[in-house]
C-alpha cells in the first residue's frame, strides 16, 4: 500500500515540477521608447562583418538609479564598397543609440543629446564596453568597430565627449568584444579589445559554392588582441607587445575577466573562433602567458578546436571558483569548462547537460545570472546561426532560434521557456535589474531587427543587489570577488558577447531573509557583512585602509 | 617482348638481310619512340614476309604506341588469321578495340589472353558490371595500389550497386527495402529530413528488420537530437542484442545526454560484444572518467592508444589521458600525453 501511495506521490510531483518549470520566467516586451532596428545591410558579397554585430550595453549612465541601454549599430554597405569605405554613420538610421530609462519603465532615445550620434562615417559598428575609466563616478562607454574605435567619456551631467584622440585607443582593424579590468591592481581601469580576423573588403570572398556564403574564419589571417594600460590621466599606452597579449595571433570574438587562479590578479579567457581558445594567466608583473591547453580550457573534450564565440568567466556550481562557458556553432557542444582549483580546468559540458542543450545550436552572448532567485546561476544564451542561408545547405539547422533559457538545478542545466513565441537571429545580450525589483532581466540583439527585452516575471524568493564603490581599488571595483551565502560572482562588465552587462553583482537567496556578504577587493582589501537584510540593493564602499 | 618474338621466329626462318635490316631498324625506331619509322619499316617486313604473323604484331604494337588504334586493328587482325591462337595479338588487339571503343568486340581478344585489368574494363564499359568487378578485384589483388584499378574498381562497384537497387525500386517500390535504399541514399546527401521520413517507413513495413533502427539512430544522431537517437538505437539494441555497434551507438548518445551510468553500462556491453574497438573503448574511458572512475577511464585511453597509433582517436585518447592526469597533479605524465597529442594532432587533425 505504500509503495504505491508513493509511486503515486512521486508521479504526482514529476508532474507538478514540470508544471512549474513550463511557466516562463520572463515576458519578451517591447518597451514603449525602445525604437531601435540594427541595420547590418547584408549584401550579395556576403561582406563577414554583415552577420556578425551588434552589441549592448546595460549602464546607468545619469546615476538616477535605473538602467539605460545603449545600442550599437552596425551600417549602410554598398555592394561594391567604395574606397574610402563609408558606412554612412552620419544618417540617423545608422546612429548608435542611447535610450535613458524613465521612471515608469519606458525609454527615451537620448542619442544626440548626450553627444553619441557621430560615430564616425568609416566606422561599422560593432560592439561595446563599459567602465569609469576616470573612476569620476560615471561609466563610461567604449564602441567597436570594423574601422576605428570611439571612448566617450562620461561628463556626468547627460553628455559624453569622444575622447578617442587624446586616450590613443582606436585600435583600428575589426574589433570586436571588448572589456574594462585592472590588470595591474594600480585601481585604474585598463581595457582589453579583441580583434577578429584580419579582414577588409578588398580581401573578401564567398565561400561554399553554388551556396554562396559568408566564409569560414581560417579563410582569413589571425589577428592580435590589444590591451591598452590606464596611464591615470585620461590616456592609455598601447601594452599589446610588452605585455605579451600580441604574442598570440587569434580570431577572437569573445572576451572576460576573472582572477581564476586566486593569485590576487585578474587573467583573460578570450573565445577565438574556430582554433583553441585562450587563457591569459597574468604574472601579476604586468604581463601575461598564455595557458589554454595546459590549464585544460582551450579545446573540446576531444581535443577539437571549436568555434568559439561568446564567454562568461563566473562560478556556476557555487564552489567558489570561476568557471567558463563558451557558446559555439552547431555540432560543438558549448563548452564547460570547470575549475578545478590549482589552475586547471576539466571539461563538464556532457554532465552539466549543456552537451545536449546546445549540440544543435549557434550561441554568442551568454550569461550566468540567477534567474530565479534560488542561489544557482542560471544560463542565458542569444542564438541564431552565422549563415542566412544554412537551412538550404543542412535542413536540420535553424538559421533563426529562440534563445536558451537553461536553468541550474544544482549544477546540472534543464531547458526552459524563455518567454518567446518566435526564433530570431540572437546576438548580443547584456544583464541586469532593469526595474530595480531583484529580479535579473535580459535585453537581447537581433541581427538586422528589434532588440529583445526580456523581463522577469519575479516571484517570491528572496534576492540581493550589490553595488560595489571602490575606493583604494578601481571606483566600480572590478574584479572583486564577492560571496553571498556561498554563492560567488566576479565583479565585471564585460562577458557575453559585444556587449556590457549591469556592473551591480546580482544574487538570489532562496528563502533566506538575511545574508552574509563577504568581499575581496581588488587591492587585496577583505570586508564582511553580516545579517544584510534581503531585498535590497545595497552599495559597499571599501575600506579606505585594509 | 614482341620485338623478341619477331626476332626469335625470323631467326628460325633463316630470313633474308633485307628484312633482318628492317626489322632491326624498327626496333630501334621503336626503342627510340620514332613511332612513325617504326610503323614503315615493319610494314616492310609485313610485305617482304606476308605469311609471318610476328610481323603483324609489331606493325600493330607500333601503330598502338603511336596512338593510332585504328591503325592497329587491321595488321593485328591480319595476324590472327595467320596463326588464331597468338596470344599477343589478341592482347593487343583487345586494348585496340578497347580504346577505339568497341569493348564487346574486345572482350574475347582479352579473354583469350587472360588479362583481368583490361577485360574488367571491357566488361565494365559493356554494362557487364558483375563481370567486371571480378576481374578487377583480381586485377587489384595482383596491383593493389594502381590508381587505374581502383578508380575502374570503384566505378563497377557503384555501377553495380546502383544497378541493384535501381532493379528494387523498380520491381518493389514500396518495399522496406526500398525505402531503405532511398534513406540511405538522403543519408549520403545529407537530406537528413528526407532519408529520417524513408527509414521511418522502412520500419513502418518491416519493424524487425536489423539494422534500419540503427541508421534511423544514426540519422538523429547525424542532426544531434540525442533523445530520439538514443530510442532508435535502443530499439535495435533489444532486436540485436548481440550487436555491438548498436550498443556501442547507444552508449554514445546516452553519453551525450549526459546519462552517465545508463552510458557505461551500454558501453561495457557493447566491449564485452566486441573487445578491443577503439571508438567503445574511447568512449567508456569518458563516461569512467565522468563518473569519477579514474582508473577504468585511464585503462581505456591506453589501450586505446595501443591498438591506434597515428589516428584521430588516438590524438583525442592523449588529450584525454592528459586531463585525466592534469586532474590528478601527475605533471609529468600530463605533459608526455600533451606532447603527443599535439605531435599527432599535426599529422591526423585536419587544420
Amino acid at each position: 500500500m505504500d509503495r504505491i501511495w508513493w509511486r503515486f506521490f512521486s508521479g504526482f510531483l514529476a508532474m507538478a515540477s514540470f508544471v512549474a518549470s513550463s511557466t516562463p520566467i520572463f515576458e519578451a516586451t517591447q518597451p514603449r521608447g525602445l525604437d531601435f532596428t540594427h541595420q547590418n545591410s547584408p549584401t550579395p558579397q556576403k561582406y563577414l562583418i554583415e552577420t556578425m554585430g551588434g552589441g549592448v550595453a546595460l549602464l546607468d549612465y545619469n546615476n538616477d538609479g535605473l538602467l539605460d541601454i545603449f545600442l550599437v549599430n552596425s551600417g549602410k554597405l554598398t555592394s561594391p564598397m567604395p574606397t574610402p569605405e563609408n558606412f554612412s554613420r552620419h544618417q540617423p538610421l545608422y546612429w548608435n543609440r542611447l535610450l535613458r530609462q524613465d521612471r515608469d519603465g519606458s525609454f527615451t532615445d537620448v542619442t544626440a543629446a548626450a553627444g553619441l550620434s557621430n560615430a564616425g562615417d568609416g566606422n561599422y559598428g560593432m560592439g561595446v564596453a563599459v567602465g569609469d575609466y576616470d573612476n569620476d563616478g560615471y561609466p563610461d562607454v567604449y564602441v567597436t568597430s570594423y574601422g576605428k574605435n570611439i571612448l566617450y567619456h562620461n561628463n556626468g551631467n547627460g553628455t559624453f565627449t569622444d575622447v578617442t584622440a587624446k586616450a590613443g585607443v582606436a585600435g583600428g582593424g575589426w574589433s570586436v568584444s571588448a572589456g574594462f579590468f585592472d590588470y595591474d591592481n594600480d585601481g585604474k581601469l585598463d581595457l582589453f579589445v579583441t580583434r577578429y580576423m584580419d579582414w577588409d573588403f578588398k580581401h573578401s570572398k564567398t565561400c561554399g559554392g553554388e551556396w554562396h556564403t559568408y566564409c569560414p574564419p581560417e579563410e582569413f589571417p589571425a589577428t592580435t588582441n590589444i590591451l591598452y594600460h590606464n596611464n591615470g590621466d585620461g590616456t592609455f599606452t598601447d601594452v599589446s607587445q610588452q605585455s605579451g597579449i600580441a604574442a598570440k595571433k587569434g580570431r577572437a570574438l569573445g572576451v572576460a575577466f576573472a582572477d581564476y587562479d586566486e593569485d590576487g590578479f585578474t587573467d583573460i579567457f578570450v573565445a577565438n573562433d574556430g582554433m583553441q581558445q585562450y587563457l591569459f594567466h597574468n604574472n601579476g608583473n604586468g604581463t601575461f602567458t598564455e595557458r589554454g591547453l595546459e590549464a585544460g580550457a582551450a579545446l573540446s573534450e576531444d581535443g577539437r578546436r571549436l568555434s568559439g564565440m561568446g564567454v562568461v568567466f563566473q562560478d556556476y556550481d557555487n564552489d567558489g571558483r570561476p568557471d567558463i562557458i563558451v557558446t559555439e556553432l552547431p555540432r560543438e557542444i558549448y563548452g564547460v569548462y570547470h575549475n578545478e582549483g590549482g589552475g586547471s580546468f576539466s571539461y563538464r559540458s556532457l554532465e552539466t547537460g549543456l552537451g545536449m542543450l546546445s549540440s544543435g545550436s549557434s550561441g554568442w552572448g551568454v550569461g550566468l545570472e540567477d534567474f530565479d532567485n534560488d542561489g544557482w546561476k542560471d544560463l542565458f544564451v542569444a542564438q541564431g546561426h552565422v549563415l542566412d542561408n544554412v537551412e538550404q545547405i543542412d535542413p536540420s539547422l535553424r538559421y533563426r532560434e529562440m534563445p536558451l533559457l537553461a536553468i541550474n538545478q544544482r549544477g546540472r542545466f534543464q531547458k526552459s521557456d524563455a518567454g518567446v513565441n518566435s526564433p530570431v537571429v540572437g546576438r548580443g545580450a547584456a544583464f541586469g535589474d532593469l526595474n530595480n525589483d531583484g529580479w535579473q532581466d535580459v535585453v537581447m540583439t537581433v541581427l538586422g531587427g528589434r532588440p529583445q527585452v526580456f523581463l522577469n516575471h519575479g516571484g517570491k524568493q528572496h534576492w540581493l543587489i550589490v553595488n560595489l564603490r571602490g575606493t583604494r581599488s578601481n571606483r566600480d571595483g572590478l574584479g572583486a570577488r564577492v560571496r553571498v551565502n556561498g554563492q560567488t560572482r566576479i565583479a565585471t562588465t564585460a562577458g557575453s558577447y559585444l556587449s556590457a552587462s549591469d556592473k551591480r553583482l546580482h544574487f538570489g537567496l532562496g528563502p533566506a531573509g538575511t545574508a552574509k556578504v563577504e568581499i575581496l577587493w581588488p587591492s587585496g582589501t577583505r570586508q564582511t557583512l553580516s545579517d544584510v537584510h534581503a531585498d535590497q540593493i545595497l552599495e559597499i564602499r571599501e575600506p579606505e585602509r585594509p | 617482348m614482341i620485338g623478341a618474338l619477331l626476332f626469335l621466329f625470323l631467326a628460325a626462318q633463316s630470313p633474308s638481310p633485307e628484312v633482318l635490316q628492317h626489322m632491326q631498324a624498327g626496333a630501334e625506331a621503336e626503342k627510340n619512340r620514332r613511332f612513325e619509322v617504326a610503323i614503315a619499316e615493319f610494314r616492310k617486313v609485313t610485305e617482304l614476309e606476308p605469311m609471318v604473323p610476328s610481323g603483324f604484331v609489331s606493325l600493330g604494337q607500333a601503330y598502338l604506341e603511336n596512338h593510332d588504334y585504328s591503325g592497329a586493328i587491321l595488321p593485328l587482325k591480319q595476324a590472327l588469321k595467320l596463326d588464331p591462337d597468338l596470344l599477343p595479338a589478341h592482347r593487343l588487339l583487345g586494348y585496340a578495340l578497347l580504346a577505339q571503343g568497341h569493348s564487346a568486340e574486345a572482350l574475347p581478344h582479352l579473354e583469350k589472353a587472360q588479362d583481368a585489368a583490361a577485360l574488367g574494363i571491357a566488361q565494365l564499359e559493356s554494362g557487364q558490371l558483375q563481370e567486371a568487378v571480378t576481374n578487377l578485384q583480381a586485377a587489384l589483388a595482383k596491383h593493389p595500389n594502381d590508381p587505374d584499378l581502383l578508380y575502374y574498381f570503384g566505378r563497377a562497384s557503384g555501377l553495380l550497386s546502383k544497378q541493384s537497387i535501381d532493379t528494387l525500386l523498380a520491381t518493389y517500390p514500396d518495399s522496406a527495402r526500398a525505402h531503405q535504399a532511398m534513406a540511405e541514399n538522403y543519408y549520403v546527401l545529407r537530406q537528413m529530413p528526407q532519408a529520417e521520413k524513408e527509414f521511418q517507413q522502412a520500419i513502418g513495413l518491416r519493424p524487425e528488420m536489423p539494422k534500419l533502427h540503427l541508421e534511423l539512430g544514426l540519422v538523429y544522431a547525424g542532426t544531434s537530437q540525442w533523445p530520439k537517437a538514443e530510442e532508435a538505437f535502443r530499439a535495435e539494441t533489444k532486436l540485436q542484442p548481440g550487436n555491438a555497434e548498436a550498443a556501442y551507438r547507444l552508449g554514445h548518445a546516452l553519453l551525450q545526454e549526459g546519462r552517465i551510468p545508463e552510458a557505461r553500462a551500454e558501453l561495457v556491453r557493447a566491449d564485452k560484444l566486441q573487445p578491443e574497438m577503439p571508438e567503445t573503448l574511447y568512449s567508456l574511458g569518458k563516461a569512467a572518467s565522468l563518473s569519477g572512475d579514474n582508473a577504468s577511464a585511464e585503462k581505456a585511453w591506453l589501450k586505446v592508444v595501443e591498438i591506434e597509433k597515428e589516428s584521430d582517436l588516438a590524438a583525442q585518447a592523449h588529450f584525454a589521458l592528459a586531463a585525466l592526469y592534469r586532474k590528478q597533479g601527475k605533471t609529468e605524465d600530463e605533459e608526455r600525453e600533451m606532447a603527443k597529442f599535439k605531435q599527432l594532432q599535426h599529422t591526423a587533425a585536419p587544420p
